[in-house]
């Protein structure tokens, strides 16, 4: 059980960050840029949270297949594609959370900075970001949860190869498959324990800015 | 000294703004939706206007014909916004030590909190403040930026009456020790008279004139000052001189009214009533007599609340559109709603009348 945990581990150590960057730049983007197609967009980045996983790998798979320069990279049933399947499918968490936390800091605050001297990057760092830092904390949690459980998308375009791809829970199927239910029983409490942990996380960070508006 | 005129647009609402501020206070003046607030968020760089020029002690802030437009930073120009916008996260220090420019220490901070008479709260965070104390700290904050302009978009509007006096008192104070020029935005009538230097009046979306306070209340000008605010009563007419029990009549095209004797001159002339001297009238109370006979009926068109104080627009019988004020508590014992019949007197003592300048 040991190399599918630290296989998955490895993935979130890589998910994260990019969850980070690309969810919370594209939540920022829509809750404060005006530009064409945004509800298209807004749209279009939820689309993996309902579409089913397998349909979502099959067309990346095929894209990546198809794009001669993306298919030189070497990407598919690689290490790189479990973090690209983990990412896409917790992206669309990471997106809502970050555009409702950036959507909830008033702008007349970031305003008020902009009037007493301050740059728009300093005004980010000491207003936007305190503020709305919880309820990126949530998306996170959450996101990060997802991408360490992806199944569908990591199996369509990263396969499971014993050792190369095999995540945790793809040992798991592959467990329940020979038949090794005390090896499943082992993997799935174990992610069932990081799935309360993370829940408890969320709660706690929001029960902390429940009170800080009760104070308020 | 600040100079600005530009025009801008928002939707089909249309703003043009000229002013000149020296160093005093400057009150811009206007009901809601008039696009006072706009004027300020302009000023202060938050909007870019479509043309037009400002400039602030020689430096040019914003120029559409040299293309010119320093971001909100750069400007020196602090605003105190109506909701205070205190950062929520920070204590009340670090709220005012935040606006201190690079290399202060926060000591400096502490000393404006104390300057604003706020010793022992520089560790709460607002929400732990009172709505005057929260007050202190934003006027604090905006001074500690060391503006050149000071900007005030009704601050003191949520407060009641003595907070609301004491912190006028402070501004004048601040005023008078920084030497720095404030434009202050109200439609309230005695922030007005108590803080301001100059008045400009703003309707929808124009300045359209703009006096010395003291014009206020002097005599011969006052009713048109005032009518020049869009606040109070005003009518033309001819005051004739009549029986003993009053010594003269005012007979306009619709209202006419009794007045006291002595300080009015017969002839061709405008009488004003100003709307917090209009006293409403209990329905089960007698009249004080000292009311005399200017009694009328009318009905309630409008409400708009102004924070001690209410304004009701009142039809009278007769097609005329009074303005009255009157204090909140007093009012909701009156229980007024719009459409609802009441009753009102102008006391004889409250009509000013002048004669001078009238063709």
């Amino acid at each position: 059980m040991l190399p599918p945990l630290l296989l998955s581990l490895r993935v979130l150590l890589f998910a994260v960050p990019l969850l980070v960057l690309l969810g919370g730049g594209i939540g920022w983007l829509l809750a404060r840029a005006d530009f064409p197609g945004k509800g298209f967009v807004s749209l279009l980045v939820q689309l993996p949270l309902i579409l089913p996983p397998s349909v979502m790998g099959f067309y990346m798979l095929f894209l990546i297949a198809g794009n001669p320069l993306l298919k030189s990279l070497g990407i598919l049933f690689s290490f790189p594609a479990l973090v690209l399947a983990a990412t896409v499918s917790a992206l669309p968490i990471m997106i809502q959370s970050a555009r409702a936390a950036f959507a909830s800091v008033d702008r007349e605050l970031e305003d008020a900075a902009r009037t007493l001297g301050k740059r728009e990057r300093t005004i980010f760092r000491t207003v936007t970001l305190p503020l709305a830092r919880r309820t990126l904390l949530v998306g996170l949690a959450l996101s990060a949860a997802r991408a360490l459980g992806d199944f569908g998308v990591s199996l369509m375009i990263a396969g499971n190869i014993p050792g190369r791809t095999q995540t945790l829970p793809l040992y798991i199927y592959n467990r329940v498959e020979t038949l090794d239910f005390a090896g499943a029983h082992a993997a799935s409490l174990l992610l069932v324990g990081t799935g309360f942990a993370s829940l408890y996380l969320v709660r706690r960070l929001e029960e902390g800015r429940n009170e800080r508006r009760a104070a308020c | 000294m600040l100079h600005a005129e530009f025009t801008d647009s928002l939707g089909d609402f249309s703003l043009h703004v000229n002013l000149e501020l020296c160093s005093e206070t400057g009150v811009l003046f206007g009901r809601s939706g008039s696009g006072k607030s706009m004027t300020l968020r302009t000023l202060a760089g938050l909007r870019a206007p479509s043309s037009g020029e400002i400039r602030l002690d020689g430096r040019t802030l914003f120029s559409s014909s040299s293309r010119v437009d320093l971001p909100p930073r750069e400007r020196k120009i602090g605003l105190l916004f109506q909701n205070l916008a205190l950062f929520p996260h920070m204590t009340a220090l670090e709220n005012v030590a935040y606006a201190l420019p690079p290399g202060r220490s926060r000591s400096e901070a502490a000393r404006w909190l104390a300057r604003m008479r706020i010793e022992g709260f520089e560790d709460r965070l607002p929400a732990r403040l009172s709505g005057g104390q929260r007050q202190r700290v934003a006027l604090a904050r905006a001074l500690a930026a060391e503006p050149k302009l000071l900007l005030l978009d009704e601050p003191f509007s949520a407060l009641d009456g003595p907070l609301r006096r004491s912190l006028r008192r402070e501004l004048r104070e601040i005023r008078t020790e920084t030497g720095i020029p404030i434009l202050y935005v109200t439609h309230q009538i005695e922030d007005l008279c108590s803080l301001g230097d100059r008045v400009f009046v703003i309707r929808d979306g124009q300045t359209a004139e703009s006096f010395p306070v003291e014009r206020l209340w002097e005599k011969g000008a006052r009713g048109e000052a005032w009518s020049a605010l869009g606040w109070g009563n005003l009518f033309r007419g001819r005051i004739t001189p009549c029986g003993e029990d009053c010594a003269c009549r005012f007979e306009g095209e619709r209202v006419s009214l009794s007045l006291d004797g002595g300080a009015h001159t017969p002839g061709e002339s405008l009488v004003f009533v100003a709307p917090d001297k209009i006293r409403l009238l209990y329905p089960d109370l007698p009249i004080d007599p000292d009311l005399g006979g200017n009694l009328f009926s009318a009905v309630v068109e409008e409400t708009t609340p102004l924070g001690g104080s209410i304004r009701l627009y009142l039809a009278s019988e007769d097609g005329v559109l009074w303005q009255a004020e009157h204090p909140s508590e007093s009012y909701q014992s009156l229980r007024l709603r719009p459409g609802s019949k009441v009753r009102f007197a102008v006391p004889p003592a409250a009509i000013e009348s002048w004669s001078g300048g009238l063709q």
